[in-house]
C-alpha cells in the first residue's frame, strides 16, 4: 500500500516538474532584492500568526490593543524611546536610549525625567519634541490595551509636564523606580506624529501610522502583512542597515521552518517547538540564538475554592511534579528549572528558593491519601507546548494518585472562567525582566486581582514595597521574600524558565535576532536599526 | 466495440467478481476488531500517561514496537484507541447526514407544490447556511470533545447528504413510475417512503462509505481550528496534526495514521463500489 | 425582468434568515469584542471603556436592527476591531481565496474526467485499479499534510516554487499562477481522488443501468462515442451536484491551505472575526458564502432543467 501514496506522489511531481521545466525562470524566489553594497537588503521575517502575528486593531500605539505581543513591529515603525540592550554574549542588561538621548530618575524616584535627541524627526519629516511626546503620552494612557501604563502610579495633577523643548518629566504619586525598565513594553515608547494622526484621521491612521522608527509603511495588511522601507528621516547616520522590511504572518511552525529552508524568508522570530528548533541546530546553513528567559511557566493554584483552598492539596502538587522529567523529556534540557517568579535572564533571578518543596512521589501520595483524594481541573490557553506540559503534569500527578482532567481553552473561555472564579489549576507564564514591567507579578499573586489565584495581604504589601524601592538592592531582599513567602505557603508552583528562540539564515545578523538579549515581556525586542544582511 | 460488448453481455458475471462484498467488508471488520477488541485482551500499555522521558522513540523500540510519540505515549495503542475515536465519530456524523440530510433534501425536491413555499424557503436557508462558519461557531462555544466534533461534521455531512438527496430524488422524479405515482391520490409521504426511499438509498449509502474516509480527515483538520477530539486522548487525526512538527525527525507520527486511514478509506470505497453494483444489477 | 425579481424575492427571504441566525449564533458566544480584543491582561476598566467605544452595552435587537438597516442600502458597516470598511476588508482578499479555490477545482476536475473514463473503458483492469489505487490514496490524504510535504519537494529540495506567499495575479500572472500552484494542489488531490471515484462509480451505474447504451450500439455508434455523448453530461450533473455539496469542505480546506502557505484569503479574515466575535466582518462574509451557495444550487437547477429533454432523448 505504501507504494501507492509513492507512486502517486512521483506521478504527481513528474506531473508537476513537467509543467515547470519549461517556466525558465530560475532566479530564486520572492522576495529577496538585488543587493547593492551601497544599499542594504530586503528581509522577510515569520511571525506566529497566533501571538506576535495577529495585529487585528491596527498599529496605532493609542488603540493597538494587542501592542504587548506586537513588539517586533511597533519597534520597526516606531522605533522606541528607549529598549533593553546587552552584550553581544547577553550579559549586562541595560535601558539604553534610542530616539531618546537618555533619562533620569528625580524626586527619590517620584518622577521620570526623558531627554529627548535633538533633530529627530518622524518619517513624514515633523520633529518629535517635548510636546508631540506629550501629546502621545497622554493619549497612551487612556488606551484600552494591556500595554498602556495604567498601573503606573500617576501623580494627581501634572502627571505629564514638559520642561523645555526636549525634556519631558513624568510624574508619580509615590517613588517608582521601576517604570524605566517596563517603558519598552509600554505603548509610551511608541510616538506617532502628531500631524499625520489630524490628517489622516484616527481610522486611517490604524492601518497606516506614522512614526519615527527606522521604517516607514508601505502597506499593511491587518494581521497577515507588513511592509517596510527605510526611514529617510531616521534620527542616525547609516541606519537602518536594510532597505526593506517585510513581516509576514504564518499559521505553522512547520511551514514557516520549511519556508526558511526554501530562502523564501530570512528570520523567524519566536520559536516554540523543540523539534523544529533541533532541526534548525542540526542544519548548516541556519543560526539558532536562544534567549534568555525571563518569565518562567507557574501552574497558578486558586486558593479560594476546592480543593486549593488546603494546603496540603497544594503541597501534594508541588510534590507531585517532577520538573526534572518535563524539562529533559520535553524540552531537552534546554530551559532552567523555575523555584519563583524569576528567570536566568532578569533583574534579582534566584535560581534556587531556600524550603522549597521539590519532586517526592512518595511524600505525594501519602498527602492525596491523607485528604481523601484530589480532584483538579487543569486549564492552559491553546499552544503547542502549553499543551504537551499539560499533557505530562497529568500523567505525573495521577501517579501520586490525583484525578486530573486537562482543558485546552481560548481566551473568551479562559476570561469567563477566570471571572466566575470557577477554575482550579491553570499554566500560565508569569513574571518579566523587572517584576514590576509589563502586567508585572502581581496581576498572577496580588489579591483581587482577577487573574490571580491568592489573596494575601502580606505578599500584597511585599510586592509593593518592592516596586516603590529605589534601591536595587532593597528590591532585591523583597522580591527574595516575596519568592519564599509564596513558596512556604505553597501558592504556586514553577516549572522552568522558557523563552522563544530566534532563527536566522546565515548572513543575517543583529542585536536580538543573532545575540541575545532578555525578553522584557513574553519577546525579545529586536534592534531593527542594526539588523544587516549579508548574502553568502 | 469489445468494451461495450463486454459491458452490455457480462452484467451477471461482473456481479461475481472476486473483489466482491467480502473482501472490503472483511477489510473492514479486521480494522474494527484491531481497534476494538485488541486493546482488551492484548497488553497494550495507555495510549495516554506515556512517561516524557520515552518521548520520540523510533519503532522496533523496546516495550514500544511503532515506537513513542513526542509525550512518550506509545504509537501502536494510540492508533487502536484513535481508531476508535476517529471510526465511531465519522460513522455518528455521516449517519447523522444520512438520516437527518437526506430526509430533508427529499422532501425539498419533493415539494414542489404538495409543501408550502415557506418551508421550502427555511430548508434551503438551512442548505444555505455556510457550513464553516458553523463549524467555527460550534468550536468557539463547544471546547474540544467528542459530542462536539460529531456536531461539528454533521454540519458539513447533513448538508451535503441533503443536496446528494434532493438531487437523486430530481433524477427520479422524472421516471415513469414516479410520475405515475404522481398522478395518484397517494399522499406526499408514501411517495417519499416507498417510492423515493429505497431508490436512493444505494446511492446514498455508497454516498456514506465515502464520505466516512473523508470524515476522519476532517476531524484532523478540525484539531487546526480548535474542536476535534481533546488532548491527549487520540485520534488518527489529531495524531497527524499534532505529529507535524516532527515532520523530519519521526516521519512515523504522521505515516503510520495515514496509513490507517488509506487502509480504512480503501476499505470503505470497495464497499461502496460493490454495493452499487450489487444494487443497480438486481 | 420579472425572472430576476422572481430570483432576488426567493434568494432574500434565504440571505435574511441566515443573517438573522449568524447574528445569535455569535452573540451566544461566551466573550464580546471588547474581551477578546483587550485579552488576558487587561483590567475590567479597559474592556469597559472598549465596550462602550463599540457601542456593545446597547440590547442585541438594536445593534442587528442597525445592521440589517445599513445591509439593505448596501452599506455593510465597519469592522468592530479596526473600523475598516468590511467591504474593503473582504475586497482585499475574497480575490485570493477565489484565485486559489478555482484553480483547485479546475485541476481536480480536468484530471478526474479523463482518469474516470479511462477506467471506466475497461471496468477492472489493470488502468482501472491503478486508477483507484490512486484516487484512494488522494482521498485519505489530508491536505494540511500533503502540503507540507509538496512545500518540501518543490520548495526546498527541487527550489522551482515559492514556498509561501501570495502574488497577485493582476500584478504579476506567472508570479501569481506559481505562488498558487503548490496550494491549489494540496487542496485538489483529495478533491481528485473524490471526484474520480465518484465520475467511475455514476458511470459505471449509468452503463449498467441505463439500456441507452445498447440502444446506441444498436444504432450503431462506437463505445466512446455513447460514452461521451450520452452517459457523461448525465454524470456530470451529479458531479456538479457534487462539487456545490463540497463547497463548504473545500473552503473549509482552504483556510487551512491559506494559513500553511501564507496566502491573505478570506479564510484567515472568517477565523480571525469569529475569534474576535467581529460581527460585522462575520455578516457580510455569511452573506458571500451564502449567497454563492443559493447561486450555485439555482445554476445546477437550471442546467438541470437544460440537460434534461437531452436525457429523455437519449433514452429513446
Amino acid at each position: 500500500m505504501p507504494t501507492g501514496r509513492l507512486s502517486s506522489e512521483l506521478i504527481l511531481s513528474a506531473l508537476l516538474v513537467g509543467l515547470m521545466g519549461c517556466s525558465g525562470d530560475s532566479a530564486p524566489a520572492s522576495n529577496e532584492v538585488e543587493q547593492s553594497p551601497a544599499d542594504g537588503s530586503e528581509l522577510t521575517v515569520l511571525l506566529d500568526a497566533g501571538t506576535v502575528g495577529a495585529w487585528p486593531a491596527g498599529l496605532d500605539p493609542a488603540t493597538n490593543t494587542t501592542a504587548g505581543f506586537n513588539l517586533t513591529l511597533m519597534n520597526a515603525v516606531f522605533g522606541g524611546l528607549f529598549q533593553l540592550a546587552a552584550d553581544p554574549e547577553g550579559s549586562n542588561p541595560r535601558i539604553v536610549g534610542v530616539l531618546a538621548e537618555g533619562y533620569e530618575i528625580t524626586n527619590d524616584g517620584r518622577t521620570l525625567v526623558i531627554h529627548l535627541r535633538d533633530s529627530v524627526r518622524f518619517s513624514d519629516g515633523t520633529p518629535l519634541d517635548a510636546e508631540a511626546l506629550r501629546f502621545n503620552i497622554e493619549r497612551n494612557i487612556a488606551a484600552p490595551c494591556a500595554c498602556a501604563p495604567i498601573r503606573w502610579p500617576w501623580a494627581e495633577e501634572n502627571r505629564v509636564v514638559i520642561v523645555d523643548n526636549l525634556t519631558v518629566a513624568l510624574n508619580f504619586s509615590r517613588p517608582y523606580s521601576a517604570a524605566i525598565n517596563g517603558l519598552p513594553v509600554i505603548n509610551v515608547n511608541w510616538p506617532a506624529s502628531p500631524a499625520a494622526l489630524a490628517a489622516m484621521g484616527e481610522d486611517e491612521f490604524r492601518v497606516r501610522p506614522v512614526g519615527a522608527g527606522p521604517f516607514r509603511i508601505v502597506s499593511n495588511q491587518l494581521s497577515s502583512r507588513l511592509e517596510l522601507e527605510r526611514n529617510p528621516h531616521y534620527w542616525q547616520a547609516g541606519r537602518p542597515l536594510l532597505d526593506r522590511l517585510v513581516f509576514q504572518s504564518i499559521a505553522s511552525e512547520q511551514a514557516a521552518y520549511l519556508a526558511l529552508l526554501a530562502g523564501d524568508a530570512q528570520v523567524i522570530e519566536g520559536v516554540t517547538s523543540t523539534a523544529i528548533i533541533e532541526q534548525a541546530k542540526a542544519e548548516a546553513g541556519l543560526t539558532v540564538t536562544p534567549q534568555p528567559p525571563t518569565a518562567p511557566y507557574v501552574i497558578q493554584l486558586n486558593t479560594s475554592i476546592a480543593p486549593f483552598n488546603d494546603a496540603r492539596a497544594r503541597e501534594a502538587i508541588y510534590l507531585a511534579t517532577d520538573v526534572e522529567a518535563i524539562r529533559q523529556g520535553l524540552f531537552k534540557g534546554w530551559y532552567p528549572a523555575a523555584e519563583s517568579f524569576t528567570g536566568p535572564g532578569g533583574l534579582f533571578h534566584a535560581a534556587e528558593v531556600p524550603g522549597y518543596a521539590r519532586h517526592d512521589l512518595d511524600r505525594a501520595r501519602a498527602l492525596v491519601d491523607e485528604i481523601g483524594g484530589v480532584e483538579v481541573k487543569l486549564g492552559t490557553l491553546q499552544s503547542f507546548v502549553a499543551e504537551q506540559v499539560v499533557t505530562a503534569l497529568q500523567s505525573q500527578w495521577r501517579e501520586a494518585g490525583i484525578d486530573v482532567s486537562i482543558e485546552t481553552v481560548d481566551i473568551g473561555s479562559l476570561i469567563q472562567a477566570l471571572r466566575s472564579r470557577e477554575w482550579q489549576a491553570l499554566l500560565q507564564t508569569v513574571g518579566s525582566y523587572d517584576p514590576e514591567s509589563g502586567s508585572g507579578v502581581t496581576l498572577r499573586f496580588g489579591s483581587g486581582q482577577l487573574f490571580s489565584g491568592v489573596a494575601d495581604p502580606a505578599l500584597d504589601a511585599l510586592f509593593a514595597d518592592a516596586a516603590s524601592a529605589t534601591d536595587m538592592h532593597d528590591r532585591d531582599a523583597l522580591y527574595t521574600t516575596a519568592a519564599k513567602h509564596i513558596s512556604d505557603n505553597r501558592y504556586a508552583p514553577f516549572l522552568f524558565a522558557f523563552s522563544p528562540t530566534q532563527i536566522v539564515t546565515r548572513g543575517v545578523s543583529g542585536p536580538g535576532l543573532t545575540t541575545p538579549i532578555p525578553p522584557i515581556a513574553i519577546n525579545t525586542a529586536v534592534h531593527w536599526q542594526d539588523v544587516s544582511l549579508h548574502h553568502q | 466495440m469489445a468494451a461495450l460488448d463486454a459491458v452490455v453481455a457480462a452484467s451477471p458475471a461482473r456481479a461475481a467478481q472476486p473483489a466482491g462484498i467480502a473482501l472490503p467488508s472483511g477489510l473492514l471488520c479486521l480494522v474494527a476488531v484491531l481497534c476494538f477488541l485488541v486493546p482488551l485482551v492484548g497488553s497494550l500499555p495507555s495510549p495516554t500517561g506515556g512517561d516524557v522521558l520515552a518521548a520520540g522513540l523510533p519503532p522496533f523500540s523496546n516495550g514500544h514496537i511503532l515506537g513513542t510519540d513526542l509525550n512518550g505515549n506509545d504509537v501502536l495503542s494510540r492508533l487502536a484507541y484513535g481508531g476508535r475515536s476517529s471510526l465511531v465519530i465519522a460513522l455518528l456524523a455521516n449517519l447523522a447526514g444520512l438520516v437527518v440530510g437526506a430526509t430533508l433534501g427529499a422532501i425539498s425536491a419533493q415539494a414542489g407544490g404538495a409543501v408550502d413555499a415557506v418551508s421550502m424557503r427555511i430548508l434551503d436557508a438551512f442548505i444555505a447556511f455556510p457550513s464553516l462558519v458553523l463549524v467555527l461557531v460550534i468550536a468557539q462555544a463547544l471546547d474540544a470533545s467528542v459530542p462536539g466534533t460529531i456536531v461539528a461534521l454533521s454540519c458539513f455531512t447533513i448538508p451535503a447528504f441533503a443536496r446528494v438527496a434532493r438531487a437523486a430524488t430530481l433524477r427520479l422524479r422524472e421516471q415513469a413510475f414516479m410520475l405515475a405515482a404522481g398522478l395518484s391520490d397517494a399522499p406526499a409521504w408514501r411517495i417519499l417512503a416507498f417510492h423515493v426511499g429505497p431508490n436512493i438509498v444505494p446511492q446514498l449509502t455508497s454516498f456514506l462509505f465515502l464520505g466516512v474516509g473523508i470524515s476522519i480527515i476532517v476531524e484532523g483538520a478540525l484539531s487546526y481550528l480548535g474542536l476535534g477530539v481533546p488532548p491527549p486522548a487520540p485520534s488518527w487525526g489529531n495524531m497527524i496534526f499534532h505529529g507535524q512538527q516532527a515532520m523530519h525527525s519521526q516521519p512515523s507520527l504522521i505515516l503510520l495514521p495515514s496509513l490507517c486511514i488509506f487502509v480504512t478509506v480503501l476499505a470503505c470505497n470497495l464497499l461502496a463500489d460493490a454495493l452499487r453494483r450489487r444494487w443497480t444489477a438486481q | 425582468m420579472r425572472f430576476a425579481a422572481r430570483l432576488c424575492l426567493s434568494v432574500a427571504p434565504v440571505l435574511f434568515a441566515v443573517s438573522l441566525i449568524t447574528f445569535f449564533a455569535i452573540e451566544v458566544l461566551p466573550g464580546n469584542t471588547a474581551e477578546q480584543l483587550a485579552g488576558v491582561n487587561a483590567t475590567a476598566e479597559q474592556i469597559e471603556r472598549l465596550e462602550q467605544a463599540l457601542q456593545l452595552d446597547r440590547p442585541p435587537w438594536v445593534r442587528y436592527g442597525e445592521w440589517i438597516g445599513g445591509a439593505i442600502v448596501g452599506d455593510l458597516g465597519v469592522s468592530l476591531a479596526n473600523r475598516q470598511s468590511v467591504v474593503s476588508l473582504i475586497a482585499e482578499r475574497l480575490p485570493v481565496t477565489l484565485a486559489l479555490t478555482s484553480f483547485a477545482l479546475a485541476l481536480a476536475l480536468a484530471a478526474a474526467v479523463p482518469l474516470a473514463l479511462i477506467s471506466v473503458y475497461r471496468p477492472g483492469g489493470a488502468v482501472d485499479r491503478t486508477v483507484a489505487i490512486l484516487s484512494m490514496t488522494g482521498l485519505s490524504l489530508a491536505g494540511y499534510v500533503l502540503a507540507p510535504l509538496l512545500i518540501l519537494v518543490f520548495a526546498v529540495q527541487l527550489g522551482i516554487l515559492p514556498s509561501i506567499g501570495y502574488v497577485p495575479l493582476s500584478d504579476d500572472l506567472i508570479g501569481g499562477i506559481r505562488s498558487l500552484i503548490l496550494p491549489a494542489t494540496a487542496l485538489a488531490v483529495p478533491l481528485l481522488g473524490l471526484y474520480t471515484r465518484f465520475l467511475r462509480g455514476d458511470l459505471l451505474e449509468q452503463i449498467d443501468s441505463h439500456d441507452y447504451m445498447l440502444a446506441a450500439k444498436a444504432r450503431g455508434i462506437g463505445p466512446w462515442r455513447a460514452l461521451l455523448r450520452h452517459a457523461l453530461p448525465n454524470s456530470l450533473f451529479g458531479l456538479m451536484t457534487l462539487v456545490g455539496l463540497h463547497l463548504g469542505a473545500l473552503l473549509g480546506g482552504a483556510v487551512i491551505v491559506e494559513q500553511i502557505f501564507a496566502l491573505p484569503g478570506i479564510g484567515q479574515l472568517l477565523l480571525q472575526s469569529v475569534n474576535l466575535r467581529d460581527i460585522t466582518v462575520i455578516q457580510a462574509i455569511v452573506l458571500l458564502l451564502a449567497t454563492a451557495t443559493v447561486l450555485a444550487n439555482l445554476t445546477v437547477d437550471v442546467l438541470y432543467a437544460a440537460l434534461d429533454p437531452r436525457i429523455r432523448h437519449g433514452r429513446a
